[in-house]
C-alpha cells in the first residue's frame, strides 16, 4: 500500500487531505489565505465549535446522538453570569468555568436518566430536552442581554496568547480561552484512550448487546456519559462569553447541525463505535475554514450556505465511497477457493 | 376570620363602588377616554419605556391611558386580552402585535363593536383604523447612510450587515442606504454583497474579521440588527482599528453601551418606544373624537411633527441617534 493510499483509508486522512485541498483553492483565490494570521482567526473562531464537537463526539462514540449540548452551554453560560452577578463577589475566572461545569452536568444528567436510565430514544429525548432547557431559560432566568459582565471575565477576555501582526498591519491574536479547549482536549483523549470508562463507551457504541454481555452496566455508563457531555458543554457555553464579553440567552442555539456535522465530517459515524478526540478536531477545523473563509474566496452570501452544504455532503459522504471500495477490493482480491 | 370575611366584603363593595363610579364620569364627560395599549410582553425594558410614555400621556391629558400586556411574547394571550378589552368597552385598543395576522379576526371584531384600534410596528394590518411606524424604512437606512457618510469624510470602502438575508425591514434600510450612497457619495464603494449575522454577535465578529483581511482598507460598516454593531466593534478593537473603522447601525444601549463609550462604535440608532406610546395615544384620542390624521400632520411628539400618512399608516421621522454623550439618557 502506498503511502497516499494508507492515508486515504482513514477517514482523518481522507478529512485532512480535503482541507488541504480546500485550502490550496482559498489560497490561489486570495493569497492572503497562507498567512500564520489566519491559522490564529480559524483557532479563535472554532474555539466553542471544537468544545461542543468534544462533547458530541463523546455521546456519537457510544452510539447515542446529542442535539441539546447547544441549550445546555446557553443555560449554563446565561445561569452562571446570573447566579455570580446575584451573589456580587469576586471570584476567580476558574469558579465561572466551575459553575458553569456544573450546571451542564446538571442538565446533561436530566439527558442521562431519560436515556440511560429510561433507555428512550437519544435523539427523541435530546430534541426535546433542547426544546426544553432553551424554553426553561429564557421564561425563567430571562431574555435580557447582559453587557455588563463582571471585571474577571473582562479581563480574562483581553488575556492574550499570541499576537500578531497581519500583513495589512492589523492585529490578530489567540486569547487565553484557547486553553480551555486545550485542557478538555488533553482530560478527553486520556479518559477515551487510557480509562475503562473510555473502553466502555466504544463497546457500547459498536453493539450494545455485546456489551451487556461481556458485564459493562450499560444504564450506568450512559448516564455518566450525558453527565461528561453536560459538563464539557457547560464549559463551551462560559468559554462564549468569555469571547463575546456579553451574555446573550439567544446565542448557541442553532449551531448544533454545525457542530454535528464537523463531528462526523471528524470519523465519528451516527451508528457509534467510532470517533477520536482528533478527528474531531480535525473536523471542527474544516468546517471553520469553510464557514469563515468564503467571504475571503469572493463567494456571494446567498451562495455560501449552498457550498457549506456541497461541501459537507462530499466531506461525510467521501469516506463511505472509499470504505466501501476498500472493502469491495478486499473482496476481490481475496482466492475463489478460501 | 369573620373579620377578614368583612375586610374582603368592604374591598369588593369599595371597588365595585369606584368601577360604577368610573362609568358614570366616562359617561358624564365625553372627554375623558379610556385607552388601552396592548403590548407584545411586559416587563422587559422596551415596554416599560413604552410604559413610561403611556403614563406621561394620561397624567398631560386626564385621559385613561393604560397599558398591558402578557408574561410571554405569545399572540394567543394577546387575543385574549382584546377580547377583555372589547368586552369592558374601552373606547380604543393600541396595539403592538406579536403577530399581526393572528390578531386581525379579533381586532376586526373590536372595530365591529365601535373601539378604534390603533397598531404599532403592524403596518401589514388590515382591521385598524390607523397604524402609527416610528419612521418610513427608505427615510431610515438613508438617514443611517448619512450618518456613515459623514464619519467617513465621504469616501472609501465599507461595508452592510443585514441579521438575516430574509428579514424585510433590514433590507428596506440597507436597500435604501446603499441607493442613497450611490446617489451622493459616489467616492464610497461597497465592498461585497450584504453580510448576514443571523442576529449573531459572534457571527458579525467572525465576518467583520474575514472583511478586514479581505478588504484592508475597509473604512465604514453599516448594521441592522442591534448585534451586528457590537459584533464588528469587538473585531475592530481586536484589530487595533477601534475607531479607524467607523461603525453605524440600528441597536440599544443596553447592547452596545460599552462599545459607544470606547468609541468603537460611533452612531447607534433606534426609536423611542415611550414616544411612540404617546404617539399612538394621541391619534387613538383622535379617532375617538372623529377629528381625521392628515398628511404632514404635527402630533405634537417629537419625531411625530410632520407625519407622513399612506393609506391607513402613518410614518414619523422619529429616531434617537445616541453617540457617547448621550447615551446616559437611554435606560433599555
Amino acid at each position: 500500500m502506498s503511502p497516499l493510499a494508507r492515508i486515504v483509508a482513514t477517514p482523518q486522512g481522507i478529512v485532512f487531505l480535503v482541507a488541504v485541498l480546500f485550502a490550496l483553492v482559498l489560497g490561489f483565490l486570495n493569497p492572503a489565505f497562507f498567512t500564520p494570521s489566519t491559522l490564529l482567526d480559524l483557532a479563535r473562531n472554532g474555539l466553542v465549535t471544537g468544545i461542543f464537537a468534544l462533547s458530541v463526539m463523546l455521546v456519537l462514540a457510544s452510539g447515542g446522538i446529542d442535539v441539546s449540548h447547544t441549550a445546555i452551554g446557553a443555560f449554563a453560560m446565561y445561569a452562571t453570569m446570573k447566579i455570580v452577578l446575584g451573589i456580587d463577589m469576586d471570584l476567580p475566572i476558574i469558579a465561572y468555568f466551575a459553575v458553569a461545569a456544573i450546571i451542564g452536568a446538571g442538565l446533561g444528567l436530566i439527558n442521562g436518566v431519560l436515556i440511560g436510565g429510561l433507555g428512550l430514544n437519544t435523539l427523541i429525548v435530546t430534541l426535546g430536552t433542547l426544546s426544553f432547557f432553551r424554553g426553561a431559560l429564557l421564561t425563567f432566568l430571562g431574555t435580557t442581554y447582559i453587557t455588563s459582565v463582571p471585571r474577571e471575565v473582562i479581563d480574562f477576555s483581553r488575556t492574550i496568547l499570541i499576537r500578531i501582526e497581519n500583513g495589512v498591519g492589523q492585529m490578530v491574536s489567540l486569547p487565553a480561552s484557547f486553553l480551555v479547549l486545550v485542557a478538555i482536549t488533553i482530560a478527553l483523549s486520556i479518559v477515551m484512550n487510557f480509562t475503562m470508562f473510555g473502553r466502555k463507551v466504544y463497546a457500547i457504541g459498536g453493539s450494545e448487546e455485546a456489551a451487556q454481555r461481556i458485564g459493562i452496566r450499560i444504564k450506568r455508563v450512559k448516564v455518566l456519559i450525558y453527565v461528561i457531555a453536560g459538563a464539557i458543554a457547560g464549559l463551551a457555553g462560559m468559554t462564549h462569553v468569555t469571547l463575546s464579553r456579553m451574555a446573550n440567552p439567544f446565542d448557541l442555539v442553532g449551531m448544533e447541525l454545525n457542530v454535528i456535522a464537523a463531528v462526523v465530517l471528524g470519523g465519528a459515524r451516527i451508528t457509534g463505535g467510532h470517533g477520536t478526540v482528533l478527528g474531531t478536531l480535525l473536523g471542527v477545523f474544516v468546517i471553520t475554514m469553510i464557514n469563515t473563509t468564503l467571504l475571503m474566496a469572493g463567494v456571494p452570501s446567498y451562495w455560501q450556505k449552498f457550498v457549506i452544504g456541497c461541501l459537507i455532503i462530499l466531506g461525510t459522504g467521501l469516506p463511505i465511497v472509499f470504505d466501501r471500495l476498500a472493502k469491495y477490493r478486499r473482496r476481490m482480491a481475496r482466492p475463489l477457493n478460501a | 376570620m369573620v373579620s377578614k370575611l368583612g375586610k374582603l366584603t368592604a374591598g369588593v363593595a369599595l371597588g365595585a363602588a369606584l368601577f360604577l363610579g368610573a362609568g358614570a364620569i366616562t359617561q358624564a364627560q365625553d372627554a375623558k377616554h379610556t385607552i388601552v395599549t396592548v403590548v407584545k410582553l411586559s416587563g422587559i425594558a422596551w415596554f416599560n419605556r413604552m410604559a413610561d410614555g403611556v403614563e406621561q400621556y394620561a397624567a398631560d391629558t386626564g385621559h385613561d391611558a393604560t397599558q398591558v400586556g402578557p408574561a410571554s411574547a405569545d399572540a394567543a394571550l394577546q387575543v385574549q386580552m382584546i377580547e377583555d378589552l372589547i368586552a369592558r368597552k374601552v373606547d380604543a385598543i393600541t396595539v403592538v402585535p406579536n403577530s399581526p395576522e393572528a390578531l386581525e379576526p379579533v381586532l376586526g371584531k373590536a372595530l365591529d363593536a365601535g373601539i378604534k384600534v390603533i397598531g404599532h410596528e403592524a403596518s401589514s394590518l388590515d382591521n385598524i383604523t390607523y397604524d402609527v411606524e416610528a419612521f418610513d424604512n427608505a427615510a431610515y437606512g438613508r438617514h443611517l447612510m448619512e450618518a456613515l457618510a459623514q464619519a467617513m469624510g465621504g469616501e472609501g470602502e465599507y461595508a452592510v450587515f443585514v441579521g438575516h438575508l430574509t428579514a424585510k425591514t433590514h433590507n428596506e434600510w440597507v436597500d435604501a442606504a446603499i441607493a442613497y450612497q450611490k446617489e451622493k457619495y459616489p467616492d464610497m464603494t461597497l465592498v461585497t454583497d450584504k453580510l448576514e449575522s443571523n442576529e449573531q454577535q459572534q457571527t458579525a465578529y467572525q465576518k467583520t474579521k474575514e472583511l478586514l483581511r479581505t478588504y484592508p482598507n475597509l473604512k465604514g460598516i453599516q448594521g441592522s440588527a442591534g448585534e451586528d454593531v457590537v459584533g464588528a466593534a469587538l473585531a475592530a478593537e481586536e484589530a487595533g482599528l477601534d475607531g479607524k473603522i467607523k461603525i453605524v447601525g440600528t441597536s440599544l444601549v443596553s447592547v452596545a453601551g460599552p462599545y459607544l463609550e470606547t468609541g468603537a462604535i460611533e452612531m447607534i440608532s433606534f426609536w423611542d418606544p415611550a414616544k411612540a406610546g404617546i404617539a399612538m395615544n394621541k391619534v387613538a384620542s383622535m379617532a375617538i373624537e372623529g377629528k381625521d390624521v392628515t398628511d404632514g400632520m404635527d402630533l405634537g411628539v417629537e419625531g411625530y411633527n410632520a407625519v407622513k400618512l399612506d393609506g391607513k399608516v402613518l410614518y414619523g421621522q422619529a429616531w434617537v441617534d445616541v453617540t457617547t454623550q448621550n447615551m446616559g439618557d437611554y435606560d433599555f
